[in-house]
């Protein structure tokens, strides 16, 4: 064998580096780290509210209505992308063109809208009735 | 790897897709039609379904004057081999047409897509997408254009089978044909993929020169002809990828099914036809050995035991819908049996049997829709004493369902024939085959014969309702039908005469 | 010679892989019950041809498996976005996305 790596020895060289890079990260932090656990830390940290319920909930079914018509905007870049590249040499024609196939896509999003399928109907909340609420009366108060 | 094209090149490359541009006005007619229907719906009110409709049937009235003018055309590929016009995809786009118009004439009478209750504003937009999408799947001369617009037209069949939302059955058959469908559609992308491997081409004439000149490995390329059967199979409702069929055809809405089983079938077929004659052509000196076996022997197969399941499993049938559905599958080996034989005349012969398959599928269709407005379910048992009751529809199905089992004096007689006479102009290779479609024939005899026994010698339950009416219009599209079936029964010549004429594909050579 | 084929990464390589994604989607379609699971095995076989696409198109020339693989990728996900309406759909009617179950079409 040459001396260049083979296409295996690349990615080995990337396997071994990304290894050593997290493993060493972590070891770094055990040995400098003072180790003080309580329940409270070994919690899941869930943007500093406090973790509810588990992580296998159902979403709520209006997610997926949103993420069906993102979808179609998300890959139309796979076929603008390519356009951008060539634009300049194809000049106007692949302005036009391009124009159309935006505006059928433009079309389906005004249809989805005009439908009222981008309506985000908020669902009647569900309060569990407290004995009192303080706090609340206060915020009411304050504005 | 990729080098920006110079000046001249990327005018001529414009220049090319302009002037293909003009071989494609009726595809971009229907799609602009598509559009036009998407806003109406959007600026008309809630209760526009009958102006919809009509503007759906106006508009595939009009895209045959486009299709007309094609005639005129000499045959070519253009868009850089992606698509041809030739007279065997001109056939087609009249019978999409044709067969859309017919589709939407069915919606119209329904009771069940009348009382849905969001409107039908998508479901014309989608019946016309799904016409561009047959128009384009007959006339693809190119791998990744045959998939485009297959996909198109699943797409568009996925979401009509499931368009009534709040009916149990049609979600569920909205999501047996999905499952299905993506899992057959994936297959033959990967087939697909084997066959752009071998030849680095997706031309499909470019392919056949490739493999005349380099060969190939058998079993990459029998692989590659199987998985791409199974994704044409699916679409064609041919036995072993049936499955779908009679659950999809029993809970998708009338109409739907009507045009799933009529246009998408036959669109599955011109593909079929279009890849097997030009891509992969067998009969040719240098290859006949290992190219012998390899299809066509894979579509007798599949023909044989699509007529015989077929033909079979509807004798238990209870529902009528479900019962069309099983004979549909059986319709799908007939036809593959006018394929097999690989010449003008077999070609000739399915075009005349799809067009009889087109008035006689819709004409049943269109009285089991008319029935089940009345008694409101297609099961067999309540056909009991409607020959009586409605007297029209009950004659016209009865002479539908004589024209599917084959017999005279009737359209569906005059296909059987060319069917069967083409397969036996090849010699006694092909013996056994038109023994089984004969044999199996007589069998569906029986299961079609049931319908017009309960209809006319049963006496029904509830005898003291009289004579129902169902409407000028519906009784005018039914004799209309009914008369045309039996027209063309006796005096078939211009259509055996046309169907000839449109049998040639471009870059194939059939003797 | 041999080490040399094995070591350095070629168009057996990719097919490999491609073929073992085939196999994982075909196996996952055809054991599984759940809707979604099922749509992720197609998936999987959709993007073994975007494999074997790319992989031809490197090693034969030509543009027409990339073009190919781009044209994929978009109509899968126009595929998934109509699946998940259709599944969404069973969901609220039967209250599952689970295939066996929903099978009330019989003879």
């Amino acid at each position: 064998m040459d001396q260049t790596l083979s296409g295996f020895g690349t990615v080995f060289v990337f396997l071994v580096l990304g290894i050593v890079f997290v493993a060493g990260g972590y070891l770094t932090a055990r040995m400098l780290r003072p180790s003080r656990p309580n329940p409270e830390k070994n919690s899941t940290y869930e943007c500093g509210e406090p973790a509810v319920g588990s992580a296998w909930v159902k979403f709520n079914i209006r997610f997926y209505v949103v993420a069906l018509i993102f979808i179609i905007f998300d890959v139309e870049v796979v076929f603008l992308y390519p356009w951008a590249t060539v634009f300049k040499p194809l000049g106007p024609f692949a302005l036009v063109e391009v124009l159309i196939f935006a505006g059928i896509l433009a079309l389906g999003l005004i249809y989805a809208w005009v439908k009222g399928d981008l309506d985000w109907v908020r669902p009647t909340p569900n309060i569990p009735k407290m004995p009192e609420m303080p706090n609340r009366r206060i915020g009411k108060a304050n504005g | 790897m990729f080098e920006m094209p110079s000046g001249a090149e990327i005018q001529s490359i414009i220049s090319i897709l302009k002037g293909g541009a003009g071989f494609f006005v009726p595809e971009i007619y229907l799609s602009a039609l598509f559009m036009v229907l998407i806003i109406l719906d959007l600026v008309t009110g809630r209760k526009n379904a009958r102006f919809l409709a009509a503007v759906t049937i106006a508009g595939l009235v009009g895209s045959l004057y486009y299709i007309f003018k094609q005639q005129a055309m000499p045959d070519t590929e253009f868009f850089f081999g992606m698509y041809a016009l030739d007279r065997f995809g001109i056939f087609f786009k009249y019978f999409f047409v044709a067969s859309g118009i017919l589709a939407v004439l069915l919606t119209v009478i329904d009771d069940q897509l009348k009382k849905h209750e969001s409107g039908m504003g998508e479901y014309y937009a989608l019946l016309v997408a799904m016409v561009v999408g047959m128009m384009m799947m007959a006339s693809s001369t190119d791998l990744l254009m045959m998939f485009l617009a297959m996909e198109l037209v699943s797409l568009s069949a996925y979401a009509m089978t499931g368009y009534l939302k709040r009916d149990p059955r049609s979600s569920e058959a909205a999501l047996k044909y999905l499952v299905y469908g993506a899992v057959s559609s994936g297959m033959l992308l990967y087939g697909f993929s084997l066959l752009y491997g071998m030849t680095a081409q997706t031309n499909l004439t470019r392919i056949a020169m490739v493999l005349a000149a380099h060969g190939y490995d058998p079993l990459v390329m029998i692989m590659a002809v199987l998985l791409i059967m199974a994704g044409l199979g699916y679409k064609m409702g041919a036995v072993p990828f049936h499955f779908w069929s009679p659950d999809v055809y029993e809970g998708a809405p009338t109409p739907v099914t009507a045009y799933l089983s009529v246009g998408s079938k036959a669109a599955g077929f011109a593909m079929l036809m279009r890849f097997f004659f030009v891509a992969v052509p067998h009969g040719m000196d240098m290859y006949v050995s290992p190219l012998h076996i390899d299809w066509l022997m894979i579509l007798m197969l599949v023909s044989a035991a699509s007529m015989i399941y077929g033909n079979v499993v509807a004798i238990w049938q209870k529902n009528v819908k479900r019962l069309l559905a099983y004979s549909s599958i059986a319709h799908a080996g007939y036809l593959l049996l006018g394929i097999i034989t690989m010449d003008q005349l077999g070609t000739q012969s399915v075009l005349v049997y799809l067009a009889s398959y087109l008035l006689m599928n819709y004409g049943a269709f269109y009285v089991v829709i008319l029935i089940a407005n009345r008694t409101g379910s297609e099961n067999l048992d309540d056909y009991r004493g409607l020959g009586k009751k409605m007297p029209l529809a009950g004659a016209a199905l009865t002479v539908f369902l004589i024209s599917l089992v084959g017999l005279p004096p009737t359209f569906g007689f005059i296909g059987k024939l060319m069917i069967f006479s083409a397969l036996l102009s090849k010699g006694s290779l092909f013996m056994w085959l038109a023994l089984i479609g004969i044999l199996t024939s007589v069998i569906s005899l029986y299961y079609y014969m049931l319908i017009p026994l309960n209809m006319y010698l049963r006496e029904s339950e509830r005898p003291e309702e009289g004579v129902v009416e169902t409407g000028m219009g519906a009784k005018l599209v039914t004799a209309t039908l009914m008369i045309l079936t039996l027209y063309f029964g006796l005096f078939f010549q211009p259509i055996a005469n046309y169907a000839k004429y449109s049998s040639v594909l471009f870059g194939a050579f059939l003797n | 010679m041999l080490t040399e084929q094995l070591l350095s990464i070629g168009v057996n390589h990719f097919l490999t892989i491609s073929v073992i994604l085939f196999a994982l989607g075909m196996f996952a379609v055809m054991t599984r019950k759940n809707a979604i699971v099922i749509l992720m095995g197609v998936e999987l076989i959709l993007n073994a041809a975007n494999i074997n696409f790319l992989t031809f198109s490197k090693y034969n020339g030509g543009m027409e498996g990339v073009m190919f693989s781009l044209f994929v990728i978009v109509l899968a996900a126009a595929e998934a976005a109509v699946a998940l309406a259709i599944v969404i759909n069973i969901f609220k009617t039967f209250k599952t996305v689970d295939v066996s179950s929903v099978d009330t079409l019989k003879e």
